[in-house]
This record gives C-alpha cells, sequence and structure tokens, in this order.
C-alpha cells in the first residue's frame, strides 16, 4: 500500500498550491454538510492515507455522466478527482487506446486488487447474451463482472447505471439492466439522476476517498447527503405553490413572474435530489428555474410514468405524505408550516438533520 | 508483400464505443468495416408515447450533444402540431445550440483530438515537446483552460435551459425561459471572457481575422496560439493528404432564426452546390444487423437483427443521399455555406480539412453568438403555446456540432407511430450500402498507413478522430 501516493501529493503534483488545497478542504466540508471543525479533519486524511484508486467503465449510456463531472463546480475538485481518476482507468478520457487501454484495465485491477472503487457509467444490456454493448470485443457484462470481483466498492452513475433509464424505457429493447441486479454481492452506491449534479459526483468520490468508508445511505442506495430531500422541500417557487399561485401555460404572465410549474406537469414533489439547492452548472441554475417542470430524473421508473407534462395526481405512491386533494387544498390557499420550517436552516444543515430523523425512524 | 488483419478497438477519446477492422496490406489499409458495438433501440421505445416525450427521451441519445436532439424533436413535433417559435424564442434556442455545439468543438480540439500529437510514437519530431507540454491528455497547459472557458460557457446554458446536459427548455412553440435583462448581460459577458481565451490560447489573434481567411496559404501563414502548432504538425505529418473522405459535403443548414437559417443548405460536390432533398435519403440495412428493406426515415423501422447475421457488422444503418455516402459536419457546414477557407480545404477533403474548418466555425460561431445575444430583447414574447401534437407526420433537420440530425415523426391519436433518428455520426460512420459502398469514415481510412509493429495505427487514430465520432449518437 505504501507505494500509492496521498491524495496530497496528486494534488501537489498536480501544480495546485497549499492554500487552494486547504480551500478545497473547506469547500469540501461544506458541500458535505460537515462543520467547520472537519477542515482539518478532512486535510488531515488528505495528507496521510494513500489515495482510493477507482476504475471508471461506461456500458450503454450518453457519457453525460462524464460530461456533468467534466465541468464540475469547483475547478479545484474537478481536476483533482480527474486527476486521481486519470491514473487509473477511464475510457472516454484517458490516453491509452484499444488493447493498451484494456491492458491498462487489468493492470488497475491486479496491482489495486479489493482496494478500489469501481465507478459505472450506464449499464449492462443482458439481451442477446449482452451483444449490445461490446467493448474490447466483449459483452459490457462481462467486463463489469470482472471489474467488479476485486472492488471494495461500486458506485453507480446516474440513472442508467443505478435504474435503467430511458433505455430501459418500454419495450426495453435490449433488456438494460441496473449494476445493482448484475452486481449481488458488493455494497453499491446509487447515485442517480441524468445526469447527476456534478457537485453531487464529486462529494460522493471525494466522501469516500477522504473517509475511507462509504457515505450514510438511504433505503434506495443513495447519499442521504443529497437525496433525503424533494425537490419541492426546497424550491424557490414553493411559496407560490403554497398560495396557489400557478403557471398555466409556457411563457403566460404567471410564467414570467416565476409561479409554480405543478400544473405544467413538474415532478419536483415527488423526486428526491439536491437540484433546487445546489443546482447546475456551477450553481447558476435548475431546470424549474427555466421555466420546465422538474421531470424526475433521478426516480426510479422516470421514463416510464406516462406523459412527462402530466400533472403528478398520485403522490402517495412514493411516501408521500400528502396525496392529490391534500395538494389540491394546499393549491386553494391552505398554507402548511413548511414555510417556516425550512425558512431558517440552511438548506445543507437541514439535508443533515433530515437524514438524522429518518434514521431513527428506520 | 504482407498482408493482415487488424482490430482497432476500443478507440479512447471518442464519445461511446466503437471498433473498426482493417485490411492492411504492404503496410496500407486497404479496407476497413465501423462496427457501432452499442445499440439501445430508442426509435423502438418512442412508439406508443405521447408524441412530447420526444423532447425528454430523445435528448438522452446522446449526453454532448443533447440540445440537438431536443431541437430535432421540438421542430419535428411542431410540424405536427402546426407550431413555430417566435423570433426571440428561435434566437434563444439558437444561442443554446450554438453554445453547445462551440463546446463541443473546443472538447473534440484539446481532449480529443490533440492529444494523439503527444503519444511517444513521435518522440524526435521538431514539434513533440510542445505537444507533449500544451496537450498530453488532462495534463497539458492547453487542455485546463480549454475545459475552464467550456464551463463557463455552459452558464448560458445553465441560464436559458435551467440545466446540461439534458436540457429541457426548447420547445416547439419556443424556449421556456424569457431571458431578463441581466440574463442578458451575463450572457455577453460570459461570451466575452471565451473570446479572450480564444484569442489567446487557441488562436493567438483576433476570431475575426481567423474568419477571414481565404486560402490555404493564408491558413498555412496563421502564427498565432495552437492554431500554428496544429498547422506546423500537418504540415510535417502530411495531414492534408491523410484521411480524405467522400468529398461530397451536406449541410440542411445551421440555426433556423425568423429570417431563415444562419448557414445555407446544401450538397456541396465537386465544386457546385445542389439543392438538399430530405426526401432522397435512404437508410440501407444490407450491412447492420438491422431486419426489413432500405427506406426514407418516414418510412422506416427499427427492428434489430437478433442474429447478428452476415455480411451485416455493425449496428448502424447505412443512410445514402440519393443513392451515396455524404460527409456530414463543421467542414460540411462551412464548405456549404461558401467560406472561401472552407471552399479550399473541401478540395483537400482530409484530416487537416476537418480540423481547419472545425476551427473556422469556432472563429465564426462566437462572433454570431455575441451578436444573437445583443439581439435578445427580453420584453418580447419567447414561446407561443399552441396545441399539442396529435395526428401527422413532421421532420426536424438541425445541424449539431457533428454534422446534420434529422428526427422524422409519425403520430396518430396523439400517440407516436413511428420514430426515426439519423444522426451526424450515422451517415459518417455508416458501413457499407447494397452496392458494396464504404462509409465515408471507411473510405477515408484507406491508403492510411500501418507500421509493421503497430496494433492500433496511430494515422488510423487520426483519422477516425477527425471526424469527431460520437457513436452513442450513431446507432442511438
Amino acid at each position: 500500500m505504501s507505494q500509492i501516493e496521498t491524495f496530497y501529493e496528486v494534488m501537489r503534483s498536480q501544480g495546485i498550491t497549499r492554500r487552494s488545497f486547504m480551500k478545497y478542504c473547506s469547500l469540501t466540508a461544506a458541500a458535505l454538510g460537515l462543520g467547520p471543525a472537519f477542515v482539518p479533519k478532512i486535510a488531515h486524511a488528505m495528507e496521510t492515507k494513500p489515495r482510493t484508486p477507482v476504475i471508471w467503465v461506461h456500458g450503454l449510456e450518453c457519457t453525460c455522466c462524464s460530461e456533468s463531472f467534466i465541468r464540475s463546480a469547483h475547478p479545484l475538485a474537478k481536476d483533482v478527482v480527474l486527476s486521481m481518476i486519470s491514473l487509473d482507468y477511464d475510457d472516454t478520457l484517458m490516453a491509452a487506446a484499444g488493447h493498451a487501454a484494456e491492458a491498462a484495465l487489468q493492470d488497475t485491477i491486479d496491482k489495486y486488487k479489493g482496494n478500489y472503487i469501481l465507478a459505472v457509467e450506464g449499464n449492462p444490456p443482458l439481451n442477446e447474451d449482452g451483444m449490445y454493448c461490446i467493448v474490447g470485443g466483449k459483452p459490457f457484462v462481462d467486463q463489469l463482472r470482472h471489474a467488479a470481483e476485486h472492488a471494495k466498492a461500486i458506485i453507480s452513475w446516474g440513472a442508467c447505471a443505478s435504474y435503467g433509464c430511458v433505455q430501459a424505457a418500454k419495450p426495453n429493447p435490449t433488456r438494460a439492466t441496473p449494476v445493482h441486479k448484475v452486481i449481488t454481492d458488493k455494497p453499491i452506491i446509487k447515485v442517480p439522476g441524468c445526469p447527476p449534479i456534478a457537485e453531487v459526483m464529486t462529494g460522493v468520490i471525494t466522501y469516500m476517498l477522504t473517509f475511507d468508508r462509504m457515505p450514510e445511505l438511504d433505503r434506495q442506495g443513495r447519499p442521504a447527503m443529497f437525496y433525503s430531500q424533494r425537490i419541492h422541500d426546497k424550491c424557490y417557487r414553493r411559496p407560490h405553490f403554497d398560495a396557489g399561485q400557478f403557471v398555466e401555460h409556457w411563457d403566460d404572465e404567471n410564467a414570467r413572474k416565476g409561479y409554480c410549474l405543478y400544473k405544467m406537469g413538474c415532478k419536483g414533489p415527488t423526486t428526491y435530489n439536491a437540484c433546487s439547492t445546489v443546482r447546475w452548472n456551477e450553481g447558476v441554475s435548475f431546470p424549474i428555474q427555466s421555466g420546465h417542470g422538474c421531470i424526475g430524473c433521478s426516480e426510479d421508473g422516470f421514463w416510464d410514468q406516462g406523459s412527462f407534462y402530466n400533472r403528478v395526481t398520485d403522490l402517495t405512491q412514493f411516501g408521500v405524505e400528502a396525496n392529490a386533494d391534500k395538494i389540491g387544498m394546499a393549491a386553494a390557499g391552505v398554507v402548511g408550516g413548511g414555510i417556516a420550517l425550512h425558512a431558517a436552516v440552511s438548506a445543507l444543515k437541514s439535508a443533515q438533520k433530515k437524514t438524522q430523523s429518518s434514521k431513527e425512524e428506520v | 508483400m504482407s498482408e493482415r488483419q487488424l482490430l482497432v478497438g476500443p478507440f479512447n477519446r471518442v464519445e461511446g464505443d466503437l471498433e473498426i477492422r482493417l485490411d492492411v496490406r504492404d503496410g496500407r489499409v486497404t479496407a476497413a468495416y465501423a462496427n457501432s458495438p452499442l445499440f439501445r433501440g430508442f426509435e423502438m421505445m418512442m412508439l406508443g408515447k405521447d408524441p412530447r416525450d420526444a423532447l425528454t427521451v430523445t435528448p438522452r441519445i446522446c449526453g454532448i450533444c443533447s440540445i440537438s436532439q431536443s431541437k430535432a424533436a421540438a421542430l419535428a413535433l411542431g410540424q405536427v402540431s402546426g407550431a413555430s417559435m417566435p423570433p426571440q424564442g428561435a434566437l434563444a434556442a439558437a444561442i443554446l445550440h450554438g453554445v453547445e455545439n462551440l463546446c463541443d468543438h473546443l472538447s473534440h480540439f484539446g481532449l480529443f483530438f490533440m492529444p494523439d500529437f503527444a503519444r511517444p510514437v513521435y518522440a524526435g519530431r521538431a514539434w513533440h515537446d510542445r505537444a507533449v507540454a500544451r496537450y498530453t491528455a488532462q495534463e497539458g497547459s492547453a487542455v485546463r483552460p480549454l475545459i475552464e472557458a467550456r464551463a463557463r460557457l455552459f452558464h448560458i446554458v445553465g441560464l436559458l435551459g435551467g440545466k446540461w446536459p439534458h436540457t429541457l427548455a426548447i420547445q416547439p412553440g419556443g424556449v421556456t425561459r424569457a431571458p431578463d435583462a441581466r440574463d442578458r448581460i451575463r450572457i455577453q459577458t460570459t461570451l466575452r471572457a471565451a473570446r479572450r481565451v480564444l484569442e489567446s490560447e487557441l488562436f493567438g489573434g483576433a476570431l475575426e481575422a481567423f474568419s477571414a481567411l481565404s486560402s490555404i496559404e493564408a491558413l498555412e501563414g496563421w502564427a498565432g496560439g495552437d492554431v500554428a502548432l496544429f498547422s506546423e504538425i500537418s504540415a510535417d505529418l502530411s495531414l492534408g493528404a491523410l484521411g480524405v473522405g467522400p468529398q461530397r459535403y451536406l449541410s440542411c443548414g445551421a440555426y433556423p432564426l425568423a429570417e431563415g437559417r444562419v448557414t445555407k443548405a446544401g450538397v456541396w460536390e465537386d465544386g457546385r452546390v445542389a439543392p438538399f432533398d430530405p426526401a432522397a435519403i435512404v437508410e440501407d440495412v444490407s450491412h447492420a444487423w438491422m431486419l426489413g428493406e432500405g427506406a426514407h426515415p418516414s418510412q422506416g423501422v427499427t427492428v434489430p437483427d437478433e442474429d447478428m447475421a452476415a455480411p451485416a457488422y455493425s449496428w448502424c444503418k447505412a443512410p445514402r443521399l440519393g443513392g451515396r455516402p455524404v460527409e456530414v459536419g463543421a467542414l460540411a457546414r462551412q464548405v456549404v455555406d461558401g467560406h472561401p477557407l472552407a471552399l479550399a480545404l473541401a478540395a483537400e477533403g482530409g484530416v487537416r480539412a476537418r480540423i481547419a474548418g472545425r476551427l473556422l466555425e469556432i472563429a465564426r460561431l462566437v462572433i454570431w453568438l455575441e451578436a444573437w445575444a445583443a439581439a435578445l430583447d427580453p420584453s418580447a414574447r419567447f414561446m407561443d403555446t399552441g396545441p399539442a401534437p396529435r395526428d401527422g407526420a413532421g421532420v426536424g433537420l438541425v445541424e449539431a456540432a457533428r454534422g446534420t440530425l434529422g428526427h422524422w415523426i409519425s403520430c396518430a391519436g396523439g400517440r407516436v407511430g413511428g420514430y426515426q433518428i439519423v444522426a451526424p455520426t450515422t451517415w459518417n460512420f455508416s458501413p457499407r450500402d447494397g452496392g458494396g459502398v464504404p462509409g465515408p469514415v471507411e473510405a477515408a481510412l484507406i491508403g492510411a498507413p500501418v507500421g509493421e509493429d503497430e496494433r492500433t495505427p496511430v494515422a488510423v487514430q487520426h483519422v477516425v478522430r477527425s471526424f469527431d465520432p460520437c457513436m452513442v449518437c450513431t446507432v442511438h
């Protein structure tokens, strides 16, 4: 193990200054919802622990997760995490090609047996013995099983790896299958979303690299720190929902005023993700802010729930406390206590709190 | 006299999976067979769905050009329902689309194409040290500024579209977000920052000066930035003569605005531009693992052949225009648009022409984006509401970064009855057709040099990457 350099050494060799490193540690602590006391802990862990190797493989997918990742929020975080991954294996970004790349994969597996994290983007199609997705002359499902065999843990990036995503839409022509249905004997962290938010991706991977353990997961296997709240809970348009003020047509007067998109089919009330707090493209915006409802891309089966523009009618199916009637009442002007509840607390603190309370329930 | 077969793949630094089988004789490629080994069946999933779902499902074909897909779907749906975008809606959609195309070009040059010249195989060349310093994969000094510029450019997509990849804002009737005056200023500021990076790093000169180049001599004389490094490399390695394609270029015209498309539509061959007739497209399936007959996309079906029977060797269908293969992409767009430098490059038709065509488009596109952003009028309408698409047929043709993209839809009773997509890389990486005529990249690879002990020949890599293949789009 001693031949593996530390996280800090990797950063330094990338030309990153001590000052930037400390900044990165505090940003990471904030992103993970940890207090300032954790900054030196993170720094210490990164200075002393050998970094965890990562192998990143691609199955049936659109590469959107990688695309999200390489424009991650803080350029520093992206540089660091990318540079760590590049040391090992990623077939979209790495320098090697062809057989050399296949050899690099095998070398990495051999060198870090039992110690690496396998990051999977996309999923394996099982129809026709996996022939719908061929990597290096073999079905991707074989590569996946092979790489998973000696992995310490697996990260399922995105809706594809976590749930199947659109390629699993009826009739699922290729039998695209999520990773956890193929690999059943390894701990799997699902980071759903199409794609997941870049900050969520770097947050999860940094947590694992730094603390050498999996983040706390919810019952679906998602990191609780990012997936414990609905988009709706923290949506900046929520007051309009509570006040019964809705967009009725695209670009109408209400749309210009930024009213709630519930009637336009927004799935925010049933979608667990961090879009309304972390936001997208370095915190610039998120779909609801662009005037389009959430489509629920981080939920299982979002691709086959009827039209994306149909209103959410049965909110109980996801274990949400209100059903359509209650929503209707809220829409009619019954202002819930929810606003007061989440007004004061910062998003991340609150996310932590929610996590703890949900743990007690389980 | 030596003969051998080579299987090159998986390719790295291309989007998606790709394998190419090569017949090699006496150190030259004599035949190439491009295989897209990834099939997902989007066209089958669309059947029976609400037509509007195309706006969400089809962009997920590709995480790199999802706005192109969403725009093609929006245009096709608009034809069915009779909706069209108000002028400002079209403008905002053009900005979203233009930014995505620009970013694609930047990734291609910096992350996918140039790193090949940092390989040890070129050690000793006069330019090798500089190529290593600038473009070693993920480490070179040029790579970080490009990725950062790209990330910042996507703030524009964030502002107008909420998120990228897989933006939802583009609808048949316009865009869901009406930018306000502050958004417009942020967009303009972001573009100005991007211009600065491109002018100092990539071009080493003004974008206007580069886009005014009108001959290959002028291009070779351009002394600034990484463009000069590329010119030096391409002269040394004769990239101009490597990978010559069919030299038949198609563009459907990029960026539809109220006053028409910004670049011209047409088919260029032998110095003449003929009108583009979408009705002349046939998707041949003789060498694809697909059942059925060749058909126009409006009549086409997607039925994978589970036996994967010979002589087929790819999941990719072979689209042909008037029975012949055509090349699409940034070069094709600029050629059909009649830019003098592009016309000079068209006659050359190889690796250098494709890369220079893309560079030319980067320069022109930034200038256009600036003009479009300045023309945004926050008080105008950005979306018209129309009826949902129910019955009828429609086609949406757009220019994605990698070339012409078409969506053909037919619906009845508010359900999708047929959906066919022909993506840019479907054109460029198509397999042979019924007449045995190879697709553009297969033709371009013929004659590429292969060293005695090369297993992943570097010249082949240059040719393949010069097309900027997007394999996830190809077969979808």
